[in-house]
């Protein structure tokens, strides 16, 4: 279980103080919505590792993550945009950050594959993924996350800039995909219809406070 | 507590220590010329280096304007002229003056301006009138000043032209704006602080002109410092008299690189957009701008043509075969490339210690992280405020002081000379390109955990290698052309092309002198033109 | 074996034992050109005496010494050749020079000079020279050149880098005194542009670049001799003429200390005097026939010609009066 307890932060010269309370059981969704600048996706960059809260604290099945550095946090995120590296290769984008060398194992461009047929990209590891559309690139992002196994996954509104048909299609995905692997799934969006889709419990942004709805 | 993505340790010993070393190198530099000179500086401002020092001031004062002047209208005519064949070379081309060496710039401008030019000879021809003698001195310098600095103003003007929102000449052609109102209140306003920035960087360049003012000053009646300099060493050998005015030199410049730091920003190779107004320009003013365009590329093209058609002519077999030639090309070749390589390294570095200082999600917040980036940025800028004559002269006195040998000392010099003027350009390019690639894909890179080896190879790399060609390019094109402390240093043990290039001119030997300007031309072109391609070539072949 | 090695090693030594010394005489451009006498003296004076002489032209003269101040200890060269009587004693105080123990008190010269370092070889007339075509009003005194036309324009060369713009200087200061200033301030807008060496500003001015050009009496005889013409005339001066008397030095740094003074005392043979007149295109300093195209030439009565002490004296002041005049 992901328990985040009195999270505080601050932006420097502001007032508002940000303050952040959740709970994210293994395999479920939780939603949390709000207006751009409401202070919703600084929560990911947090939990994330990219900013320093004032307070609080971040707790994965009893371990605390605040003081570790980000590559050291079982965590993968999904932004709205600038997943890939365009000028690399599905199957590199995939193994990024999965070994520390230049070079991938048979077993790793394997499993790739086996990746790849799960999210529906059978046959693309070669692609350039500037080839692809966005969300064949958003698919190859998931698949990312299938081949990490990390048990955090954020999603930064990743999936607002496509089409309706393919939105429904990825949310879907993402319920599955956390189903099938317990992850704990955070997703910040400004789309109510997004939250009544997949999400188990959703949150809302008011006055500066995450409120469980 | 919190460590942000990267090590301060790495994040910043690298630029650091760069940056030091170079104002260490600067103190040192200043150290060693202010120790060497005998008596009080100031009590002995005599009427000569006051002369001096006004018309220094004057011609770059004057430079700067007419640079400005003729760069707006240049601009103003190409971006209302936004779609005809070759523009984009044409643009292109104006750019290219950035790299073209002096010499050649001036050694064209002779062959179209001098007594016995292509102008005075088709005016003779026509109309049995010579302008006469007018290439030396004032205007000369002018005319040199205008080719170089005009064409790469008017590239940066351009840009903020081209910036400007289509609405607001939807909004003047609706008020019924005449030109001159539309330019000074749509256009002016859009200009204003590239004219200020592109227009200090002119006027600092001017300040220390030396090439121009050595071969057009008409020597010594139109003297800048940076030329006094050079002749108090090399005609008087009058080193009390060089340590005074490279004391003054470096003074002023350091005063006015510190005052203009607030406005100067880009001198980056700037990518134009074309723009598209929906409706045609009046009838006159667009004659007024093809006039002004003609013109304009013509002044441009004509220098480089007379280079071409007089070199042509050259008896090549015995240029190639001169050994002095064959030494001067190899070293100039050489100096080239291990300038260019330093340059790059050492600008990557700066820029990454930058961006590591400016991007608070890399560090986190240090103090003194502000102060530390200024100092790291004016290291970078070190050239504009230590002009490279003086720089020569403090290596000149410690190969006097020392033992070693010329070669050696003379090397260090023009490598040290090559990097630092070069820097300035490569960190505009740099740093900005940097600063986005991390901006966008730093979240991603680093929650990913890629290693640091991972990170330039798949993530910076091939973002960077097109800047990173443009930067290894201008370095190259700079060193290769540059007549500067070589004039210190140069001699029949130590030669590059353009000083022997400057041998030629002066000891009259035409033909050869100008077989060696195409020479060089040809190799700065070329350079200027396939390096970056070299370097984005994998990506060409990919997207095929 | 070893008596191979032996012999081998003998036979280096040998070869090392007759290799020839090589003098390097630092000089003028013009001196060292192919055109210029350097050949001819080369083929003379090796015949002579069993060596190797190397000429090594630099853009001026000054500009030879300079290179041998900036060389400093690491010079290569044996024999500064071509400075004259006006700046030899700056060259002198340098101490980079040996005495040439030669007898210089019978050669042919216009006015006297005798110093212990420096030792004579030719001499000329400063003048200035015109193309009789293109230049029909022809300035015959030093205020008639400030009174010409507006577009009427000279090339000098630099009296720092050159012994012919010093001797330019020396002799406007001769007739001018303390009024030398003022005067170069009037004659300042008919320069074109001054140049380091006499080479250059003779270029300028055969190439069409400049109505006259500092240069000296003598110069007309070149192109008389050499090419045929006699439209380039040098323009007496009621003023008188400036001299210049060429002289030569032994470096106390060099090598091959008997040889080069050798080398000054060839400068005073006969050969060396049937020589300059057609090479060097300035009068011997001994006794001998000229061609007959001297005869055409301007020769003034008298030289002028500054005392060397005072000049060493006042060539600083000197020059910075005329910088400051003709400063824009």
């Amino acid at each position: 279980m992901l328990k985040i307890n009195n999270l505080q932060y601050q932006y420097k010269n502001a007032d508002d103080l940000y303050t952040y309370n959740l709970e994210v059981k293994p395999s479920e969704v939780v939603a949390i919505l709000g207006q751009s600048g409401s202070g919703k996706s600084t929560l990911l960059d947090i939990v994330a590792g990219f900013i320093e809260p004032s307070a609080g604290s971040v707790v994965l099945d009893g371990q605390e993550l605040l003081g570790l550095s980000v590559e050291k946090r079982p965590i993968t995120i999904l932004f709205q945009n600038h997943n890939l590296f365009e000028h690399l290769s599905v199957q590199k984008n995939i193994l990024l950050g999965v070994n520390k060398t230049l070079k991938d194992s048979i077993e790793e461009v394997e499993k790739v594959q086996d990746i790849l047929k799960e999210v529906g990209l059978e046959a693309y590891e070669h692609k350039l993924a500037s080839e692809l559309s966005g969300g064949q690139q958003q698919r190859v992002a998931l698949a990312r996350i299938l081949m990490r196994r990390e048990p955090i996954l954020l999603l930064d509104e990743p999936f607002s800039g496509l089409d309706d048909d393919t939105r429904i299609e990825m949310l879907e995905l993402v319920q599955k995909i956390t189903g099938e692997h317990k992850l704990h799934t955070i997703m910040v969006t400004h789309d109510i219809d997004d939250c009544n889709r997949i999400a188990n419990h959703i949150y809302k942004m008011q006055n500066h406070t995450l409120v469980k709805q | 507590m919190f460590k942000g993505l990267i090590r301060f340790k790495s994040a910043v010993l690298p630029g650091a220590f760069i940056a030091l070393s170079l104002l260490g190198f600067a103190f040192l530099l200043f150290l060693t010329l202010y120790g060497s000179q005998e008596g009080s500086l100031f009590t002995q401002l005599d009427n000569r280096i006051y002369g001096l020092l006004k018309f220094t001031l004057y011609q770059a004062f004057l430079s700067t304007i007419l640079s400005l002047v003729v760069g707006v209208l240049l601009a103003w005519a190409l971006a209302h002229q936004s779609h005809f064949k070759g523009r984009g070379l044409l643009v292109a081309l104006f750019s290219s003056s950035l790299v073209l060496p002096t010499l050649i710039v001036v050694f064209g401008l002779i062959g179209i301006f001098g007594r016995n030019g292509y102008l005075n000879q088709a005016s003779l021809f026509f109309f049995d009138h010579s302008f006469g003698s007018y290439i030396y001195g004032l205007g000369g310098i002018l005319l040199a000043h205008v080719y170089l600095n005009a064409s790469f103003a008017s590239r940066a003007l351009l840009h903020s032209f081209e910036a400007i929102p289509k609405e607001k000449y939807k909004l003047a052609k609706s008020l019924n704006f005449s030109v001159f109102e539309r330019f000074l209140y749509v256009e002016y306003p859009a200009l204003k602080s590239t004219l200020l920035s592109i227009g200090s960087t002119i006027f600092l360049l001017c300040f220390t002109s030396f090439a121009v003012v050595l071969l057009l000053g008409g020597s010594p009646s139109y003297n800048t410092l940076e030329v006094a300099i050079y002749e108090a060493v090399r005609l008087d050998f009058d080193i009390g008299m060089a340590l005074k005015l490279a004391l003054i030199q470096l003074s002023i410049s350091a005063v006015l690189v510190v005052l203009s730091s607030g406005f100067r920003t880009g001198l980056a190779n700037l990518k134009t957009s074309h723009t598209l107004i929906p409706w045609k320009e009046a009838k006159v003013l667009q004659v007024i701008q093809w006039f002004i365009i003609g013109l304009f590329t013509l002044f441009f093209v004509l220098p480089l043509v007379v280079i071409v058609v007089d070199g042509i002519g050259a008896d090549f077999g015995r240029i190639f075969q001169a050994p002095l030639f064959i030494k001067s090309f190899v070293t100039s070749i050489s100096l080239a490339t291990v300038s260019s390589v330093l340059t790059v390294i050492i600008a990557v570095a700066l820029s990454h210690t930058r961006r590591n200082f400016a991007l608070s999600t890399r560090l986190g917040a240090k103090p003194f992280a502000n102060v530390l980036d200024g100092i790291i940025a004016f290291s970078g800028n070190l050239y504009l405020a230590i002009p490279s004559l003086v720089m020569g002269l403090g290596f000149f006195l410690l190969y006097q002081k020392t033992e070693g040998s010329e070669v050696v000392w003379a090397t260090a010099a023009l490598l040290t000379a090559n990097v630092l003027m070069s820097l300035p350009f490569a960190l505009s390019v740099l740093t900005p390109a940097m600063h986005k690639t991390a901006q966008r894909y730093d979240k991603l890179a680093f929650s990913l955990g890629l290693t640091k080896l991972q990170r330039w190879m798949y993530v910076e790399y091939p973002y960077l290698k097109s800047s990173l060609g443009y930067v290894f390019a201008l370095a190259f094109c700079f060193s290769l052309g540059d007549l500067g402390i070589i004039a210190l240093f140069g001699s029949d043990e130590f030669s590059t092309l353009p000083w022997y290039l400057y041998q030629l001119m002066g000891s009259y030997r035409n033909a050869d002198a100008a077989g060696v300007a195409l020479v060089l031309l040809l190799l700065v072109l070329s350079v200027f033109v396939l390096i970056p391609r070299l370097f984005n070539g994998d990506n060409i072949a990919k997207n095929k | 074996m070893i008596k191979t090695l032996q012999l081998l090693l003998l036979l280096t030594l040998t070869v090392f034992a007759t290799e020839k010394p090589t003098l390097t005489i630092y000089t003028y451009d013009a001196f060292a050109a192919s055109w210029g006498p350097a050949p001819k003296i080369k083929k003379a004076f090796e015949k002579e005496h069993n060596c190797t002489l190397k000429f090594v032209g630099l853009s001026s003269s000054i500009g030879a010494l300079r290179k041998i101040q900036l060389e400093d200890k690491r010079t290569k060269a044996d024999v500064l050749l071509g400075l004259d009587t006006s700046i030899a004693q700056v060259a002198k105080k340098t101490g980079l020079f040996v005495a040439h123990e030669l007898n210089t008190s019978k050669l042919d010269l216009p006015a006297p000079y005798n110093d212990d370092t420096f030792t004579p070889f030719d001499y000329s007339f400063f003048a200035f020279v015109y193309n009789t075509d293109k230049l029909k009003n022809v300035p015959d005194s030093f205020e008639a050149l400030a009174n010409m036309p507006k577009e009427f324009k000279i090339v000098i060369q630099d009296p720092r880098s050159s012994t012919a713009g010093l001797g330019l200087l020396l002799w406007v200061k001769s007739i001018y005194g303390d009024k030398a200033g003022e005067y170069w301030k009037r004659l300042a807008p008919h320069i074109l542009t001054i140049t380091k060496g006499w080479s250059e500003a003779y270029g300028l001015f055969l190439k069409g670049e400049a109505d006259m050009v500092l240069s000296y009496t003598t110069s007309p005889a070149y192109h008389i001799i050499d090419e045929n013409r006699t439209d380039i005339k040098a323009a007496a001066f009621k003023e008188g003429h400036y001299g210049q008397i060429e002289v030569a030095s032994v470096l106390k740094s060099s090598k091959h200390q008997a040889l080069a003074k050798q080398f000054l005392a060839f400068l005073h043979t006969q050969t060396f005097a049937d020589i300059i007149p057609t090479a060097n295109w300035a009068y011997p300093v001994v006794k001998s026939t000229l061609p007959k195209a001297y005869e055409t030439l301007v020769h003034p009565k008298e030289m002028i010609l500054m005392d060397g002490k005072t000049v060493q004296r006042e060539r600083k002041a000197i020059i910075n009066e005329w910088l400051e005049a003709i400063q824009k």
